[in-house]
């Protein structure tokens, strides 16, 4: 873990980043965060998955969200929440050939900040699931500081990181691709899916934890700390 | 609804009894399920823990043990367990274990019983779940309405409908006349001291021995009843029944235990609705006068495995019922040599050895057969009377069907017709100084059954072989040896090893590889504790009790037994189906993935057991 990770990831910088924060992201910081030496089945997660207009969460927007609640280890489908987002600019034809959301889609969304409304209480006091998850905290990250002044921590699992630390455990050379969401899934015996939106990607990573920690905990007793990132 | 859960609603489409639920309730379900996920080995349930959810495999695979351990159900994807849960409250009944990494939808207590509520077809299918088609597991032929196997699965006991109708043999015959229209009954049973079985009368002999003979009604019961009549046993199947009613041309049979009558049953009992083409079968094979003709009915044999097997056989059901076939011929075929050569000049015993002898043979089987005869037999005197009966025994099988035994183990071998002494000799050398070839090839004869004849030839020989073979422990180190000959067919990494090149290139012999390893562990668990059983499922049954063998490893054996022998089976019913002769040979691509884990399983307990046989028994020297 590199140091600047260990800094934002303190309670200290939790402390300093609260105090700047507003509306919705302050609520969140109002209820503690996860605690990292409870066990994982004690433990509620949200699995999280978003699409949008590019790569650099500088530059770039979210256009939709979706996630699935996990708790005492069981996916919760009734939590499944998929909301689009209307961007600021118009979409590119680059982006909409990826996620297939066209402007006339989004027209009626709600706009970035009340889409975080929605999902920030969701992400209180949870631990955030996601594959490859620098994609998901950087663009919320950027996306909280402009709407609520500060940035945003929470407790993540990556599930691709989950993934290469089996793979390395194993000791064998992997195939490219192999730290791919549906092929990781596979290798647990998990159905394929097929992606369709940020909501398909983030219930694909929610199994996929599952798997991950049903392997390294068959009794239940394996504490949060051992699967953050 | 997203389209993520349309897959769910989709998958659930696709899986009794969701399917005959309204679509817009299926739409409705994937907002009400949780997903879990167990790894391989993982005790998902075990009986009396709470469970509040029906749990549905989305991916992977399960085992179902009551609490006792015994193997219950296995279930892959689609199917559902936890069922007999939600009948008791939410307290799990069996321990449900996964076999594979596997996820599984949970569906709570209380949308499983609304739905329950309010569609009957659902509720209709884990009802009977729930009330007895699990409890009742692997053995039970579900929910299918074939009469021949509910004959094999229903023993004679069963079927016993109502109090036994008796008289003393004191009575007149107006008296039986009188309690038989009262009572409404076709047959009364006489009986004498008490419940002991004098003899049977029935409307039959009314009319016959009654009223056309003009005798008085005041004659004693006796005169008019059948003495010592046929009888079988309340733990024989009621198949079993019925081919002896069609043998001997009776519609009653008294049920005797103990020399005691216990019930009666009738024809009506048995044949209340289709026909029975086994026993049919049997019953014309008993009465055709020419090996061709025979053969004709032998012929439908591989149509008669495949309705077994699609109504849900299990493979010792369709062993037994196969066998029965081949008994048949025999036994007929040995009338016609007596018929044409006259009584026998001394008693024999007909023997079948192999497949047909523990009852297992399948669509392909040979002849193993011996004869055995009384001792007062004198080669010169009598020698050309059985070599007749053996040839036209034994060419007349082949006719039928039964090609041939290659290593000649044939009654028409002079080697195997001798009287009992010679044979005692021979198993005294087989056992007293075992040679490994030797061994090998007469494996059959330590799995003979009596066919047709003077049964009580065979026991004597029968007591040598099984209290001779329980002491002598070099004689077991020789069959470990030779049963260590047949390799499974697994790899280090316990991946399959196939056939390579040649006709079979790339298959699996469910036979050498499968079948045959387990009936040499289950013979000489057998043997080495005086166990007297020759089918393989009866041997490891009996071999339980046992320290040769741990309970759990004979359980095991018997399951890979039933399932390798049923995938054999399956893949014989296939090439008969596809108009191919069946082999032993499998494709492994030609099975489900779940049936491939569980066929590795099955070749994995066999290496297992064959290993544990080692340290039982010792090493022999081959």
């Amino acid at each position: 873990m590199g140091l600047r990770q260990k800094i934002t990831d303190s309670q200290f910088y939790r402390d300093l980043v609260q105090r700047r924060a507003t509306g919705a992201l302050r609520t969140y910081y109002d209820v503690p965060a996860a605690d990292p030496t409870r066990p994982i089945m004690d433990t509620e997660f949200i699995a999280l998955d978003l699409e949008t207009t590019g790569l650099d969460p500088k530059r770039d927007e979210i256009v939709s969200l979706g996630w699935v609640i996990i708790r005492q280890l069981g996916v919760d489908f009734s939590s499944c929440e998929h909301i689009l987002v209307r961007p600021t600019k118009e979409l590119t034809e680059s982006s909409v050939v990826v996620h297939r959301i066209f402007d006339s889609d989004v027209a009626n969304a709600p706009n970035i900040k009340a889409a975080l409304e929605l999902l920030l209480p969701q992400m209180a006091g949870r631990v955030l699931i996601s594959h490859h998850a620098p994609i998901e905290l950087g663009f919320l990250g950027h996306a909280c500081k402009r709407c609520f002044g500060a940035p945003l921590q929470i407790p993540t699992v990556d599930t691709l990181v989950l993934g290469l630390r089996d793979l390395h455990r194993q000791g064998q050379p992997f195939k490219s691709g192999a730290l791919k969401l549906d092929n990781l899934r596979r290798s647990h015996n998990l159905p394929p899916f097929r992606p369709h939106n940020a909501l398909s990607d983030a219930i694909a990573a929610s199994g996929l934890f599952l798997a991950q920690v049903s392997k390294r905990d068959p009794k239940g007793v394996l504490e949060l700390r051992r699967v953050l990132r | 609804m997203s389209i993520e859960l349309e897959e769910i609603a989709e998958f659930l489409k696709q899986h009794h009894p969701f399917d005959l639920l309204p679509d817009d309730v299926i739409e409705s379900l994937p907002k009400r399920l949780t997903a879990r996920y167990f790894r391989a080995g993982t005790k998902v349930l075990s009986p009396e823990q709470q469970c509040l959810h029906l749990y549905i495999i989305r991916t992977g695979g399960t085992e179902t043990r009551d609490p006792n351990g015994q193997l219950l159900a296995r279930l892959s994807e689609g199917e559902c367990f936890g069922v007999r849960a939600m009948f008791r409250k939410g307290r799990a009944a069996n321990n449900i274990t996964t076999l594979e990494d596997s996820l599984c939808y949970l569906l709570p207590e209380k949308d499983f019983h609304d739905l329950a509520g309010k569609y009957p077809q659902f509720n209709y299918f884990f009802a009977q779940m729930g009330g007895d088609r699990l409890r009742r597991g692997m053995q039970m032929i579900e929910s299918r309405d074939d009469d021949q196997l509910k004959l094999m699965s229903v023993k004679v006991a069963d079927l016993i409908a109502r109090d036994l109708v008796s008289i003393d043999r004191s009575a007149t015959i107006l008296d039986a006349g009188k309690l038989m229209c009262d009572e409404r009954v076709s047959c009364l049973l006489i009986t004498q001291n008490g419940d002991e079985i004098a003899g049977i009368i029935t409307d039959r002999d009314l009319r016959n021995r009654v009223i056309a003979q003009a005798r008085s009604f005041d004659e004693p019961v006796t005169a008019i009843m059948t003495d010592k009549p046929i009888s079988i046993h309340p733990d024989d199947y009621a198949f079993d029944a019925l081919l002896t009613m069609t043998r001997n041309n009776i519609r009653h049979l008294p049920v005797l235990k103990d020399g005691k009558a216990v019930g009666m049953i009738t024809t009506n009992n048995l044949l209340a609705r289709q026909s029975l083409s086994a026993v049919y079968m049997a019953g014309k094979i008993s009465k055709l006068n020419d090996p061709a003709d025979m053969a004709k009915v032998i012929a439908q044999v591989p149509e008669l495995l495949s309705h077994l097997i699609e109504a849900g056989a299990t493979s010792q059901n369709a062993g037994h019922i196969v066998t029965t076939l081949s008994d048949a011929a025999t036994v007929r075929l040995l009338q016609l040599a007596e018929e044409k050569l006259g009584p026998p000049p001394v008693p024999y015993v007909w023997m079948a050895g192999g497949s047909q002898g523990r009852q297992e043979q399948t669509a392909i089987s040979d002849q193993d057969n011996c004869l055995i005869l009384d001792d007062a037999y004198v080669e010169e005197a009598h020698g050309a009377y059985f070599k007749a009966l053996a040839e036209f025994v034994c060419d007349g099988l082949n006719d039928v069907g039964y090609v041939f035994c290659p290593g000649d183990m044939m009654a028409k071998t002079t080697e195997w017709r001798q009287p009992a002494k010679v044979w005692q000799n021979y198993f005294n050398k087989w056992i007293e100084q075992p040679e490994p070839k030797a061994l090998m090839l007469c494996s059959v004869w330590f799995d003979l059954r009596p066919i047709h004849g003077t049964k009580s030839l065979f026991d004597d020989l029968h007591r040598i072989i099984v209290s001779r073979a329980k002491d002598n422990r070099i004689f077991q180190a020789y069959l470990v040896g030779n049963a260590m000959t047949h390799h499974v067919p697994l790899g280090f990494f316990k991946n399959f090893v196939m056939i390579r090149g040649g006709e079979h290139d790339s298959t699996l012999d469910l036979k050498h590889n499968g079948v045959v390893p387990i009936v040499d562990l289950a013979r000489i668990h057998a043997l080495a504790n005086g166990v007297d059983e020759v089918n393989t499922f009866d041997r490891l049954r009996a071999v339980k009790a046992f320290p040769s063998i741990s309970t759990q490893g004979a359980s095991d054996l018997l399951d890979a037994f039933e399932f390798i022998s049923i995938t054999r089976l399956k893949h014989q019913v296939r090439q008969i189906r596809q108009g191919h002769a069946p082999d032993n040979f499998l494709h492994p691509e030609s099975l489900s993935a779940f049936e491939r884990t569980h066929l590795k399983d099955a070749f994995s307990v066999i290496k297992n057991l064959q290993s544990a046989l080692e340290t039982a028994f010792g090493k022999s020297g081959t």
